[in-house]
Formats: C-alpha cells, structure tokens, sequence
C-alpha cells in the first residue's frame, strides 16, 4: 500500500512539475526574424526538400537544376529529398519537432502557416528586397498570416500556381439534351442543367456529383472571416440558401445517392467512369485521363471554373534554424526565380509560374488547338482572377466539422443556417483552444 | 553453494524493464501530463488545469462517441465470446477437410485493412451486392442505407468485427476445449444430458476461465474501436459524425499540422477509466469464479 502511495505521489508530482513548466516546442519569432548576410560566399551543403516530384517526369529536371547551381557556386552541396504525396503535414510536423526541418523545403500555405507559427521559417520580406515585385500578390499573400508578426511578414517564394477548370462529358450530355459548347457558368445553371440531364436519363446520369465546401460558400459572395480577421463569420443567409439549394438537388436525386458516405470515390474519379458528365480539376487533367481513360479524353470539353475559381498554392520556404542560412536563401531564390519555374512549369501544363515576369506572359494564353491546350488556357485566364478561398487559420478538424454539418443539412437532420451557425461556432472555439 | 546474486534476475528482466518504462510508462505519465496543458503538435503549450476535461464534457460529439462505443462493446463482447467458443467446437471435431474451415475462419483476421474496406465497402454500399440482391429479388424497394443511416452503419461496423476477429482466440478455446475431460462429458449423457445440457453445464464451466479471459481482451478492444468504423464510415464518422467512437475523437484532436495534443490527451485518459469499468468488473467476476472453483 505504501509503495502504491509512494509511486502515486512520484507520478502526480512529476506530472505536474512537466505540467507547470510548459511542454512541447516553443515559438521563437526570433529565428524567423534573422537577417541572412546575402553577400557572403556561399559554401557548405543545404538540404532541399520537395513533395512528391521526384519521378520520370520531373526528376531530370531538378538534377540539372542543382547540377546548374552547384557549377555556379563551386564548393557547394544540395542534397535533394522527396517526400510521398500521403502524410506530408505529418511529415513536416515531425521534421520540426525533432529539430530537422530541411533547410529549403516545399510547403503549401496551410502546413506553413503551422511552421511559421513555430518561428521555424524565414521571413522573406526581410531578406527579399525584390520579394513583392519579382513574384505575384495573390501567391505571396497566401503566405502571409495576421496571427504571426502581425501579417508583416511573408514565409515562401510562390512556387507554382493552379486552379481548377471545369471538365464536360459531351457525349453524356448530349444524349441527355444538353450542349457541352454551353456549360453552365454558374452554380445556379448547373442545378438547372443537372435537373435536365437527370429527367432525360431517368436519374442514371449525374452532373453534379459532390457536396459542397468552403469554397462554394465564399462564391455566394460570403466573406469567411470577421473583419479583423480573427474569427469566422460565413454563416450568412447567402450561404444558408446556397446550401438549401444543395440539399434540395441531393433530396432530388441530380447527386448520386452516395456523395455523403464514405463510399463516395470522388467526382474526378466519377468523370473518369462516365458516371457523372462534370468535374473540376488541375488545367493538365486531360493528359492524367489520356492515361487513366484514353477513350474517354476525346469526348471531354474543358471551360472555366463555375464563379470564381480557386488558387493553389505552392511555395518555396526556407528553414530559420538553418545553419547554412546564405546558401539556403540562395538556392531557394534560385529554384523559384523566373527562368527555372518557367522550364518547371513547361513539364506541367495547366500550372503557371509565381513570378510576376510570367504572370501576364501572353505563351500561357495561346492554345495548341487540343482540349488539353484549351484547358491550359482557360487555366491561365481563370488564374488572374483566381482567389485562395481557404483562410490559413481553418484547419484540418475545421474542415471535419463543416462535413459533418453539411451531411446532417443535407439529410434533414437540421436546417442549413443551424448547420452553418453551428460549423462557426465549433470552429471559433477551436481557435481559442 | 548460491546459484546467483540478488541482481541477477534484475539483470534478465532489465531489456523488458526498459522497454516497458520506454514504450509504455513514460507515454502513460505524458498523456496524462499533456491532459493538463494546451499543447499543440508544432507549438508548446502550459499548464491549462482540467479545462481540456471541461472541454471534453461539453463535446458535441462525446455523447455519440461514448453511446458508441458502449453499444459496440456491449453487442461484441457477448457475440464474439460465444461465436468463437462454437466455433471452436464445430472444427475441433476431426473430419475429412476441417483443415480448410479452420484456414478459413482464420482467413478473415490475417486479411490486411485494405482488402477489409474495400470488401466490406462493395458489400454495403448503395449499388453494393447486398442492396443489388435484395432489390433485384424483391426484398426491398429503396436501398438499404447501410453506410448513411446511424443504427446500421454501427451494427454493420459491428457485424464486420465479428467476422473478422471470429478466429482470432478460436485457437484459444479449442486449446481450453482439449483439457475438458471426456469422462464428464460421458458422465453426463449417462444421466441423459443432452447436447445443448452438456454444452452448458460441462463445455462452459470447463472453459468459463478461457471465456474470462476472452471476455476481457474483447471488451478492451471494444472500447478501442476505431478502424471498422472508419473503413465504413470515413474520416468525419459517418453522415454528420454520428457514428464516431472514442478513439476516432482522440484521433481527430490530434491529427494535422495543428492538432491539438493536450485535448486529445485528456481523451486518452477518459478512454483509460472507461475501460477499466468493464475491466474490473470481469476481473472480479474471474476471482469469484475461481474461488467457487
């Protein structure tokens, strides 16, 4: 009995002695705040990290990179790693908590957001001076955030931008009445043309094929966040009946009856099956279906994204805790400086540069005559007006929430401006926790 | 003449001391630690008191994960006792071809999740076999919502465990169902038990430590239930998060870039006393049995 006691009292002691002192990894914006010495010699050996790239594909192309890079800076070493496309955040969390962070590595705004918080970026805005010239707003503005040094600071290069297009099945809209030359171009059409599509097949074809998202409510023109920025406020009653409408489409069977289980495989997957005659997705989807459904590719016509179209984001950063902190920052803005995202984005079509010198390049807006060259250029348009819908402060539990409450709408168990109110709430209080 | 030193047995034992006090003691005292503070997975936190518990009251969907849960644990444990036992019985027997039954009923518990999900997904779904069937023959007019509806999506996630962990500890009792003596069994049809009598007086008293022992084992994993409900209900817990378990709250909390380590702690912890319940509760049961014994 005393030695239970005695080992109790050990364990609550110890407890709370962790406890009160506070754990994990501690923020220190005084890395991130670093000025890098630019003009001294580079020397030494970096690690650079991408996500997914290293392939038949691009994996010549980053060879050469370095290879050009370390024949301009003798003396110099890049050490070039990729990581699997599946658990990058988990990835990238465990490189920072165990202090190995690559010095320069790939990030979307999202996973930087929660680096960035940590200090474990460099600010570029400081060590940049051509920063918010050479390389667009809209791609550095995804990396700016209102929660770390007060929005003052920028944490990547923009790397590679996308967007999404919209994908069309003629042949399955046209033996349901409907012309893919005259797509919808809004959400409200689309209701319209899948009712259509629906009567004329008796319910076996689909246009529409997902539940909505945050993105479908910032297109009814809702603001997501408050004015300060701080907190979300998008349950608003434009976003309550773009929901109602949604849910009156699911009710009316023009979305298949499985878009809310776990049996759903996706709507780019439905497209590739013909089982649904509309999808979204990267201006180069047409060359993955030559590959995925050669028969399919021909029949499908691409047009701009319904509304506004989103913005994706990739970005270069670099590691605060570096310790070869001139070279990091040089290979970084090496990687990301016009020429080389030109040639990177030669291998993927339907993306576009980051820099400004290419943003308004009018090579992006000439089409080779073949849907996929016509999706490239719908790409580059929709691009100019493309907006990144996703704050950096909603994350992924944020994103569980508003899919359970969109479900419970959308099967009647509350009503859509209740599912709103209630995804804000719980997301707000996610924010002080 | 000694035939070793006071240490030495401490020596022996000291690869499992330090494996256990590694891998189990040490994350034990941090969950409950990281309980008491706001800690994030990339940024520190401090000592915050039983608000992550406060928080864990008021949780939407704790009720659900904790209705849940138990439910699960209530229809496995008795399913999964008696089902096994049973079949143990019917392959212990040894006729021409049992080996392929019992590689068979085996099979299930070696098949890796992916194959599970993807079996059980095409089984349930809308379009799946069971729906097709049952339509195409005029059982039913609307599909069966096995994956959307709360109630069925559980009892199919229930119904998937059970024949997936059906002959895990069947070897266990056709080990038990070997030490049963025959004389009983014989005694007793003597004095006119019948089968079922002597499956329930002899066979069940003689396993009843076995069952015990199962019984525990099940009702712990029961509690742990996580990776049937999300093979069929997916990340959010089904439509609208209805079908959520306890260890599908605690990963949630904390998975992503920004997830929230302290809260999913307290979780554990709760996890931790919600399954000694039971636990304790069969442990007792064992030590009354074997004092009767």
């Amino acid at each position: 009995m005393r030695r239970t006691t005695a080992v109790s009292a050990i364990a609550v002691a110890a407890t709370l002695l962790a406890a009160g002192c506070g754990v994990g990894s501690k923020s220190s914006s005084a890395a991130a705040n670093k000025t890098v010495a630019t003009t001294a010699a580079l020397s030494g050996s970096i690690t650079f990290q991408t996500w997914s790239l290293k392939n038949d594909k691009f994996t010549p192309y980053f060879t050469k990179l370095i290879s050009d890079f370390k024949a301009a800076h003798p003396g110099t070493d890049v050490n070039w790693i990729d990581q699997p496309g599946d658990g990058y955040a988990t990835k990238v969390t465990s490189q920072v908590t165990t202090g190995s962070l690559p010095d320069v590595v790939n990030l979307p705004p999202d996973i930087a957001h929660s680096v960035a918080k940590t200090g474990n970026l460099l600010d570029l805005k400081k060590n940049v001076p051509a920063l918010e010239t050479d390389w667009v707003k809209s791609g550095l503005s995804a990396y700016n955030y209102q929660d770390v040094d007060g929005g003052g600071s920028f944490f990547a290069f923009p790397w590679y931008l996308g967007t999404d297009v919209s994908y069309w099945n003629k042949t399955m809209m046209a033996k349901d009445g409907l012309d893919a030359a005259k797509p919808p171009k809004t959400f409200g059409e689309l209701v319209q043309q899948a009712k259509v599509m629906h009567d004329a097949s008796g319910g076996k074809d689909y246009l529409m094929s997902r539940a909505p998202g945050l993105s479908d409510i910032a297109n009814t023109g809702t603001k997501l966040l408050s004015a300060d920025g701080t907190k979300f406020a998008f349950a608003t009653d434009q976003a309550a009946a773009m929901l109602d409408e949604y849910t009156a489409a699911f009710k009316a069977g023009y979305l298949p009856s499985n878009v809310l289980d776990n049996s759903y495989e996706g709507n780019s997957k439905l497209f590739s099956k013909q089982e649904v005659a509309w999808t979204t997705g990267g201006g180069n989807l047409i060359t993955s279906l030559k590959q995925d459904n050669p028969s399919l590719a021909p029949n499908v016509v691409p047009s701009p994204a319904l509304d506004t179209a989103p913005l994706y984001v990739q970005g270069l950063s670099v590691a605060s805790k570096s310790k070869n902190l001139p070279l990091a920052l040089a290979f970084a803005e090496y990687v990301a400086d016009n020429d080389n995202q030109v040639a990177f984005i030669k291998l993927a079509p339907g993306f576009l540069p980051g820099t400004t010198a290419s943003a308004n390049d009018p090579q992006y807006s000439k089409s080779d005559g073949t849907p996929q060259g016509d999706a490239s250029v719908i790409a580059y348009k929709d691009m100019q007006t493309a907006v990144n819908f996703t704050p950096p402060i909603w994350t992924d539990a944020m994103n569980t929430i508003l899919a359970q409450e969109i479900a419970k709408a959308m099967t009647g168990k509350e009503s859509s401006k209740q599912a709103l109110d209630n995804t804000v709430r719980q997301a707000n209080a996610l924010l002080t926790q | 003449m000694r035939s070793h030193r006071f240490y030495t047995p401490w020596l022996l034992m000291l690869p499992a001391l330090v494996w256990l006090a590694l891998f189990s003691v040490w994350p034990a005292i941090n969950t409950v630690t990281l309980s008491f503070t706001n800690v994030h997975q990339l940024t520190g936190g401090h000592f915050i008191g039983f608000k992550n518990y406060w928080l864990l009251w008021h949780d939407p969907h704790m009720r659900d994960a904790i209705l849940n849960t138990v439910i699960f644990m209530v229809i496995c444990v008795p399913m999964l006792t008696f089902l096994r036992l049973l079949l143990a019985l019917l392959v212990q027997r040894n006729i021409p071809g049992i080996g392929f039954f019992r590689t068979a009923f085996y099979f299930p518990v070696i098949a890796s999740a992916v194959t599970v999900a993807l079996i059980w997904k095409w089984l349930l779904d809308d379009r799946g076999l069971i729906n097709s069937l049952a339509q195409s023959m005029g059982f039913v007019h609307k599909t069966i919502p096995f994956l959307t509806d709360r109630w069925l999506l559980l009892l199919s996630a229930v119904a998937l465990t059970v024949w997936k962990g059906l002959g895990y500890y069947m070897v266990l009792y056709m080990s038990a169902l070997g030490s049963v003596r025959r004389e009983l069994h014989e005694a007793a049809a003597v004095d006119g038990a019948g089968t079922v009598r002597r499956f329930w007086s002899v066979t069940v008293p003689g396993v009843r430590g076995t069952m015990i022992l199962v019984s525990v084992l099940i009702s712990v994993n029961a509690m742990r239930v996580f990776g049937e409900l999300y093979i069929l209900g997916g990340r959010t817990g089904g439509v609208g998060g209805q079908d959520v378990s306890i260890v599908m709250l605690v990963q949630q909390a904390a998975s992503g870039s920004d997830g929230r380590l302290g809260y999913a702690s307290a979780i554990s912890v709760f996890l931790f006393f919600l399954t000694a319940v039971p636990l304790l509760f069969l442990t007792r049961l064992n030590k009354n049995t074997l004092e009767e014994s």
